[in-house]
This record gives C-alpha cells, structure tokens and sequence, in this order.
C-alpha cells in the first residue's frame, strides 16, 4: 500500500490532539477554555475510533461527548462564578504529591502499555451490527437497567437543583 | 490490517490521557474541573476498551458493548455531579473543593 504512511500520520496527530488537549484542560486556568479543550480532546478520541474501525461508536462519542456533555460542562462554566481566589496550580500543597503519585504509576504502565501485540485483527466493516446484535441480544437486560439509571439520574439531577423556598412561584 | 499503527501505541494514548485526568483530579481544586478530567479519564478507558476489541477480533464487539455502557453511565455522572455542584454553590458560594469542608468531621 503506497498510502499506508497515511494512517500513522493520522495517528500522530490525533495522539498530538488528545494529549495535548488534555494538558491543555489540566493546565488552563480559565475554565471555559478547559472545557473547549476538553471537546477538542473528545472529538481526537472519535478519530481515533475511526482509525480503528468503530465507526458507530465514534458517532455516539460525538453526540455524547462533543455535543451532550460538553454544553453540560459549559453550562455548569456559567452558572458557578470563577476563581474565587487566583489561580495556583503550581503553588499549592497538594501538588508535588500527586505529581510524585502519578509519576511513579505512570511511568511503569506506559512503559508496559507499548508491550501490547496486535491479535486476530476483525474483518473490515462497520461495527454497527455487531454491536446492534449484542447490545439487543445478550446485554438486553444491562441495556434496560442502563435506561433505568438514566431516569434516575434525570429525576436526581432535577430534585437535587430545584428550589425550596420558591414553591410558590 | 496488516501493518497498520500497532496496538500497543493506541493503549499508550489511552494511558497516558488516564493519567493527564488523574493528575487534574488531584491537583485542580475547582469542581467543574474536576468533573472534565473524570469525564477524561472513563475516555481514556473507552480508548482501551475499543483498541483491544478491535485489535483482539471477538465478533460480536463485547468491548464496544462496555464502551456503550460508559458512555451511558459518563451521562448520567456528569448530569448528577453538576447538580451537586449547583447545589452546594447555591448553599455556600464556593466552588473551590478546599473550601466545602461542611461535612469535615
């Protein structure tokens, strides 16, 4: 394939994207530009999806994540107010410590992470019947829990944030 | 698929975006944040969860199956744990997680 250094130049700049758009969502302190990071981190991860071969769920990842999620996240931005006191991501006591917790944990699972051999790889094609079969056959019932939970946390969502004192409004 | 980028380094991406959100959990002290690098973090493991489906061929997807599931759960999460971030701003106006010490015993 004459076309195969194209697949690793996507590669490249979809790793590019997420972790730096992870760093980016760490390190900002102006929150609103963290949570647009944050989406350009999703939408890299639907990429990624698509480079393997998921195509259906890099479209969830971008219903889910890119659109539902973020305008969540967003709308939290807006209704909390910002930086009661200044930003200090650097200067605070919890820091060095979890920068020594996290080091020593990562550094020895990515080093493993990259001993990881392809498999059997799947025939190419969409993963939407596959995916349609399962979910509907054998995870039907995980599957009607799962709407479950999400009415509850509907319902939690609105009983959490409703106001008492105002019934009568 | 032969050739192709190998697996091991789409499972480095997910690792190493799992512990960007680890890191911003335990050093970011607004709940917003907290909240994004949670929802960073289950992304990093529908990551894996997806490279080693695909790369390990079962047929019927179980892994995309699970990633399903995340993402059901992530919305459910990330709804609920606004809602306690609006609720507890709206109790104290503090969003700054040092600060909601009200249940400290």
């Amino acid at each position: 394939m004459t076309f195969d250094f194209l697949e690793y130049a996507i590669f490249a700049v979809l790793a590019v994207a997420v972790i730096g758009g992870g760093a980016m969502v760490v390190l900002l302190g102006r929150i609103t530009s963290a949570a647009l990071f944050m989406a350009m981190t999703f939408l890299a991860v639907a990429g990624m999806f698509v480079l393997l071969g998921a195509e259906t769920l890099a479209a969830f990842q971008v219903l889910i994540y890119v659109g539902a999620i973020t305008v969540l996240i967003l709308y939290g931005v807006m209704f909390t107010p910002q930086s009661a006191r200044e930003y200090a991501l650097f200067f605070q006591k919890q820091t060095p410590w979890a920068a020594v917790f996290v080091g020593l944990v990562a550094l020895p699972v990515l080093l493993f992470a990259f001993q990881f051999r392809d498999g059997r790889p799947l025939p190419r094609g969409g993963d939407l019947v596959p995916l349609a079969t399962s979910l509907f056959g054998d995870f039907a019932f995980p599957f009607e829990v799962a709407s479950v939970l999400l009415l509850a946390a509907l319902v939690g969502a609105i009983v959490l944030v409703k106001r008492d004192e105002e019934e009568d409004a | 698929m032969e050739g192709g980028v190998p697996l091991g380094a789409y499972i480095a991406v997910s690792a190493a975006l799992f512990f960007i959100g680890c890191a911003g959990v335990l050093m970011r002290r607004n709940a917003v944040v907290i909240l994004m690098c949670v929802e960073l973090m289950l992304n990093a493991a529908n990551l894996a969860l997806v490279a080693f489906s695909r790369r390990y061929g079962s047929v019927d997807e179980r892994g995309s199956v699970f990633v399903t599931f995340v993402f059901v759960v992530a919305a459910a999460e990330v709804a609920v744990g606004l809602a306690i971030v609006l609720s507890a701003y709206r109790t104290r106006p503090v969003v700054d997680v040092d600060e909601a010490r009200a249940m400290r015993g």
